[in-house]
């Protein structure tokens, strides 16, 4: 035991001082700091700004009705759920927000404004949010009313209007908020009509919404005038506009149904991940270690005093380390990002937790990484024994990188459909895609018969393999000259070699 | 006490045989040589000796026990295809195999310390071995053979690569711990060097032991050689061969004369002296290790053949 972990501590010691491990291991947390720090600084800037001209003096103030309007109702909508979302409702019973999901009239938006809004809605229920829940973000209308910029001619018709405003168009204008690009320019003519329409100018990426509001405000108010002219009631018009298809649209809540699936998944489908990217790290770390002692000629000075099979696990243990720290600064990263963004862990951590609400499914996922990066590190120790160089290890290395990973990849997105489809189901029955499988199927609840089964079976395979690629391996470190056929790769694995 | 027994050892790889019925004694003690042509069955003898592999039948004794790691604490080995870690520094190289044998970190360091100032490394302590020139790096790896002060110490063909002034650094080295007490055995299939180091040697031609003892014993097995000056023939002497005419001078003939199994030089002189055989000059002609080597072994190559 104490060669093995001489050995161990030698490979930990000789790949940790190397700028491959380094960079190994921290990629993945300045990524997540990189990206946290650009999303916080360096967010794109969605709100552009319009200006608008109303010579016939009757739209201007409807259209700006309308876009606060439609602002608030969706803000509204998406309130609601955050309300449903967290059981909200006693907050205020009897608030629209507190119906669950539906159509929001203009009558009940209105009324909603007229309460102070999303702000003083977001506010109100604040206080009684549970302390897993984020607070709900307010989302600012993504376009902003700025003033005409002095020097435009507003008065001379819309071609001066254009001619003046051409140069804002180009650039960022002055708004109450701060300056923003000018997307949208319009100008309603004091007698708009078929020849002398309403005439908007953009700046090549225009608001969409903004550009419907306006025109469906514009065509709302023109058939309003043209009702009323007819004989209509103005009351009447408004009840007939406002009408809308008594319609609800009802979908499971946040975190439930469907996307319940999929957040289910989504720490297991990790396991799986940082299995597959571990077991092929170490595994390329443990190959390069095994050429080089065998390229290198100092096997035999090392055999003279250690065992090759004390040797095999001095290496398995010494990278398996490796493995686990960079697993640990992952998943270190990862949870404190997942932390730093408030609502990730009660969104997606505690549901994707939920089916595993045993300690011996905790037990079950270790034995199965366990298992997982003992299959496959021991296949590569195997074929850096059998190679003399790095491209005599590529040979056999790509088959094997394909035999593993494509079925695995198809699985996980197989899981995140459907956790106890046929395909996962069978690859967890197959030894050498056991631990990925059933890993990645423990956020959808399997069964203590199904995982002792595996389990299992799991055992009995890594114990053989063991034996058999022990085998290989160790009589393969002194061998020179070129590798094996196929007939001599079993012989060695039943024993059956001269050495 | 024999530090190591070989006792009927075979080795077969397949259907070839590297080692075959190889029986020999290595005395506590001294230099041993263990000599033969390349594919002798050397390398295989000293692995088998140190369990990195197992013979197919035959029994071997190292240090009064069977070959294993347990016994590793004792021996220091140099293989004769070495390597270092390249990434590792000439301290933690060498400190790495004394662990190895299972010395404490701090006995080890000391030990290491002690034998790179030794070898003149001093100021490399703390270079990685890629930095090192191919000389020092040998040097690291005999440290590494030996930082556990081996009581055997055993070298595969341990001056091959080294040039002129190394080969007598590692010479002077082998000398050394052999008078500080411990057993040397080295392989190699320079015979000069062999002839200068060694006490006893084993010679090995394709698998088979040819020669055991020492190098007394090996030399008494070529037939006598020498050289003389005389007037008349000396092939009619008693114990002579033959007789080579080699040149003439001044009416003195030169003469390369071979002598019959068993027959000495000083016999032919004293029967010359009781017969009244006129001499200008005698020299006897000390066989070289390497004459010997040609002709044990020369003669089962050409067998082979």
């Amino acid at each position: 035991m104490r060669n093995i972990l001489l050995v161990a501590a030698r490979e930990y010691k000789y790949i940790a001082s190397t700028r491959g491990f380094w960079v190994m291991l921290l990629v993945l947390p300045v990524v997540i700091g990189i990206s946290q720090v650009a999303g916080r600084f360096f967010r794109p800037t969605l709100e552009s700004a319009y200006v608008i001209v109303d010579a016939s003096g009757q739209y201007e103030q409807a259209i700006e009705k309308r876009l606060e309007i439609n602002y608030q109702r969706v803000e509204l909508s998406a309130f609601s759920g955050y309300v449903q979302r967290w059981g909200l409702e006693d907050v205020k019973p009897d608030a629209v927000w507190a119906k669950g999901d539906r159509w929001f009239s203009d009558d009940q938006v209105a009324k909603f404004i007229a309460d102070g809004g999303i702000e003083a809605a977001a506010e109100l229920v604040k206080p009684h949010a549970p302390p897993e829940a984020p607070a709900y973000a307010v989302d600012k209308p993504n376009y902003v009313r700025a003033a005409i910029p002095p020097g435009v001619e507003t008065s001379a018709g819309p071609d001066r209007f254009a001619e003046g405003l051409a140069p804002f168009l180009l650039d960022q204008i002055e708004t109450t908020q701060g300056k923003r690009p000018l997307s949208l320019a319009i100008y309603i003519p004091a007698d708009m009509g078929p020849a002398s329409p309403v005439r908007m100018w953009t700046n090549g990426a225009p608001n969409t919404t903004l550009v419907d509001n306006v025109r469906n405000e514009i065509t709302r108010v023109m058939r309003g005038k043209a009702l009323e002219a007819s004989g209509l009631a103005p009351e009447q018009f408004t009840a007939i506009a406002d009408m809308s298809a008594p319609l609800t649209l009802s979908a499971p809540p946040q975190g439930a149904g469907r996307e319940q699936v999929v957040i289910r998944s989504v720490l297991p489908l990790a396991m799986v991940y940082l299995l597959l990217v571990t077991v092929m790290t170490t595994g390329s770390m443990m190959l390069q270690s095994v050429i080089e002692e065998r390229s290198n000629k100092l096997l035999e000075s090392i055999l003279a005093a250690v065992h090759p099979a004390d040797l095999m696990y001095g290496k398995l243990i010494g990278l398996g380390a490796i493995g686990l720290t960079i697993l640990g600064v992952w998943v270190g990263a990862a949870v404190g990002a997942a932390v730093s963004v408030q609502g990730v862990v009660a969104d997606i951590v505690k549901p994707s937790l939920a089916a595993i609400d045993q300690p011996w499914m905790y037990a079950a996922m270790l034995f199965y990484f366990v298992a997982g990066y003992l299959i496959i590190s021991m296949l590569y120790l195997a074929i850096g024994a059998l190679s003399n160089s790095l491209q005599d290890a590529q040979s056999y290395l790509m088959p094997v990188i394909m035999i593993i990973t494509l079925p695995v990849v198809f699985m996980m997105v197989s899981v995140a459909q459907q956790p106890n489809g046929i395909f996962p189901v069978i690859l967890s029955w197959i030894p050498l895609y056991t631990p990925f499988a059933m890993l990645a199927r423990m956020g959808a609840g399997v069964s203590l018969l199904e995982v002792a089964g595996t389990g299992a079976m799991l055992a009995a395979f890594v114990v053989i393999e063991m034996i058999l690629l022990g085998r290989l391996f160790q009589a393969s470190l002194l061998r020179t000259g070129q590798p094996p056929k196929l007939s001599g790769f079993v012989a060695m694995m039943f024993g059956k070699t001269t050495t | 006490m024999a530090i190591l027994k070989l006792d009927h050892v075979v080795k077969r790889f397949g259907d070839f045989t590297a080692v075959n019925d190889l029986s020999f004694d290595v005395p506590e003690g001294g230099i041993f040589g263990f000599l033969g042509g390349n594919g002798a069955g050397k390398t295989t003898s000293l692995r088998m000796a140190l369990d990195i592999i197992r013979p197919t039948s035959g029994a071997i004794e190292i240090l009064g026990r069977k070959p294993g790691r347990e016994n590793a604490a004792e021996i220091g080995f140099l293989p004769e295809e070495r390597g270092l870690y390249r990434r590792m520094s000439v301290l933690d190289t060498i400190v790495y195999f004394g662990r190895l044998k299972g010395m404490e970190q701090a006995e080890a360091k000391k030990s290491a310390e002690r034998l790179i100032e030794r070898f003149g490394l001093g100021e490399w302590t703390k270079s990685m071995i890629e930095k090192l020139s191919k000389g020092m790096s040998q040097k690291v790896q005999v440290a590494s053979a030996m930082v556990n002060a081996p009581r055997l110490l055993i070298l595969d063909e341990p001056f091959s690569g080294l040039d002129p002034v190394n080969q007598q650094v590692l010479e002077d080295i082998v000398v050394e711990m052999a008078k500080a007490g411990s057993t040397v055995i080295f392989s190699t299939h320079i015979m000069q060097q062999a002839e200068r180091l060694t006490n006893r040697i084993v010679l090995l031609s394709r698998g088979r032991k040819v020669f055991e003892g020492t190098q007394d014993e090996a030399r008494a097995t070529l037939p006598g050689r020498l050289r003389l000056e005389s007037q008349a023939d000396p092939a009619g002497l008693p114990g002579v061969s033959s007789a080579t005419r080699a040149g003439a001078a001044d009416g003195w003939t030169t003469w390369e004369v071979a002598l019959k199994a068993g027959s000495t030089p000083g016999d032919l002189l004293q029967a010359c002296t009781s017969q009244g055989f006129a001499l200008r000059n005698f020299e006897s002609q000390r066989p070289s290790l390497h004459d010997v080597f040609i002709h044990l072994v020369g003669g089962e190559q050409e067998t082979a053949k």
